[in-house]
């Protein structure tokens, strides 16, 4: 089955209408921490888990809004309504 | 009329309880590396586990496309050297690969396109690989099949041509590679998944799997997409990676009339005609995670569009065949292989994506130096996991890639 998101404000749409924006990792590492390491974390690397994941998606064919959402990696599919966006 | 059948790779080896090397996953690149493991270095007490069956990853699925045309001056000599070990194996492994090197047109669609395969084509030159940039008219001489037109969505403006590319037949590198290295002592233990791998004092000392521990000094962690997860999930080692379905189709057979490997960036299609006639084209990937091999009907009316265009007399022919596989892509679109850092005795190679099948080879040639010598051959350093936080990240792509989070 493809992928449908549901969006806060349009509701459930085909997955190609959003553009995928990354893991949710939490707040970014403050401007003047100076660790690579911190930045490099929050940049770059992902445990790149198999199953459910927290996730940012934007729809970009519909009405604009980011807004995150929980998505099962194994069969791609959503798992429960996304959040109030903030 | 049907005999009874034996692996080519013997019978069932004994498992035993240690081994030298442990390499996790019988992809192209773990029977690769056990394969030079024994050929170059004499190391024969070396355990293949896969969970599956050899060759049920990326290494039975993918299009079978090699090349040596890449973007910097790191990856070049490497996919060369891969490029040029296909004639080599072939005779060595008494196997016919079915390397047929009938070279790769990356056609190109637009004025800034021509500026970078000119880029791309100094960089092979300056490595010593063979690449020219040639004109619309050229390509449709060369591949008469071919609509230069310029009433398409994406006209042609010419294309890379790179001779020395071409297409090898995947299954039986994954059979040769399995046969020889077997023929050499390797013990290749399929339906063997890794559950554990065993640190003390920073040393690799075992490898747990469904049916048991096994001690060793050294592992090598070559699952293909599955990498990643199983970095995190075993050792708690995070990867700048995201994991992709990539999707790949056939057609039904035709007389020859593709007569090189094609890609567009702009249509975002490759095809390339197997031996047997089938139009092999691929490869799309939807640009978010996951671990499905599911194939979608968006991708085939994609598919048919972009080839209809490129190739109007293919309007109307069936696909026959529809599949998926993982691709691990990393941001800046160079794979990473690395050892001996974090862990003593680990060693990693991954972050493959859609290009692991051209350079398994070199990959097993040079990781089997690595593991053996415990140094780092010259040719593997630029690829190493800490570039991403030195900031060092390869020019492999000269876009930013819309799949990881960071954009
Ligand atoms: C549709 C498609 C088209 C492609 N086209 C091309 C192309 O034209 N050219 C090119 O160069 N590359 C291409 N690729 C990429 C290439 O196939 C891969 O990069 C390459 O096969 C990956 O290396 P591998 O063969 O070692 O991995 P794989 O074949 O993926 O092997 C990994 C193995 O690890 C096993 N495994 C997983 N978990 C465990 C565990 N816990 N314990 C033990 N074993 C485990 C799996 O069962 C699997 O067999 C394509 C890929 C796909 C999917
Ligand atoms: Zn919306």
């Amino acid at each position: 089955m493809a992928l449908t998101l549901t969006c806060p404000i349009c509701g459930e749409r085909n997955g190609y209408e959003f553009r995928y924006g990354g893991e949710d990792k939490g707040p970014r590492p403050r401007a003047e921490d100076p660790a690579p390491g911190h930045w490099c974390e929050y940049v770059h690397m992902s445990p790149c888990v198999a199953g459910i994941r927290k996730e940012w998606w934007y729809h970009k064919d519909g009405c604009g809004v980011w807004f995150t959402t929980e998505r099962d990696t194994t069969t791609s599919l959503e798992v429960k309504q996304p959040e109030k966006t903030r | 009329m049907f005999g009874t059948y034996k692996p080519l790779w013997g019978k069932k080896p004994r498992f035993k309880s240690s081994y030298d090397a442990v390499i996790i996953g019988g992809g192209l690149h773990g029977l690769a590396t056990a394969y030079f493991l024994a050929r170059d270095f004499g190391m024969t007490d070396v355990a293949v586990i896969e969970k599956r069956f050899i060759g049920f990853g990326g290494a039975g699925r993918n299009t079978a496309i090699v090349r040596a045309n890449q973007r910097t001056q790191e990856n070049v000599p490497f996919y060369r050297k891969a490029l040029d070990l296909w004639p080599v194996l072939t005779r060595e492994l008494d196997f016919n690969l079915m390397f047929y090197n009938c070279g790769n047109l990356n056609l190109v669609h637009s004025e800034a396109a021509i500026n970078a395969a000119r880029m791309n084509i100094a960089t092979a030159q300056f490595c010593g690989v063979e690449s020219h940039l040639i004109d619309a008219r050229q390509c449709k001489e060369m591949m008469p099949a071919l609509n230069i037109s310029e009433d398409i969505t994406y006209p042609i403006f010419g294309a890379m041509y790179h001779p020395p590319g071409g297409i090898v037949r995947h299954d039986a590198v994954v059979w040769a590679l399995a046969k020889g290295a077997a023929a050499r002592g390797v013990h290749i233990h399929q339906q063997t998944a890794a559950t554990g791998i065993g640190v003390e004092n920073g040393k690799i000392i075992s490898v747990d799997t469904e049916h048991g521990k096994i001690n060793t000094p050294r592992v090598l962690l070559s699952a293909g997409g599955y990498t990643a997860a199983l970095a995190y999930r075993l050792l708690r080692i995070q990867l700048p990676i995201s994991v992709l379905t990539i999707q790949a189709m056939v057609t039904q057979p035709l007389k020859p009339l593709l007569n090189h490997v094609i890609s567009s960036g702009a249509y975002h299609v490759y095809a390339n005609q197997t031996l047997k006639g089938e139009i092999a084209t691929g490869a799309h990937m939807d640009p978010w995670p996951n671990y499905t091999t599911q194939t979608t009907a968006h991708y085939i009316k994609h598919q048919a569009e972009a080839l209809a265009e490129l190739l109007p007399c293919l309007r109307g022919v069936k696909f026959m065949r529809h599949w998926a596989g993982l691709a691990d892509m990393t941001p800046d679109m160079a794979p990473i292989m690395d050892g001996n850092d974090h862990v003593d005795g680990f060693y990693l190679d991954c972050g493959w994506g859609y290009f692991g099948f051209k350079s398994c080879t070199a990959v097993g040639k040079y990781m089997a130096r690595f593991m053996a010598s415990e140094k780092c051959p010259p040719i593997l350093k630029p690829f190493n996991l800490r570039r991403f936080e030195q900031h060092r990240l390869m020019g492999e792509t000269a876009a930013v890639v819309n799949y990881s989070a960071n954009n």
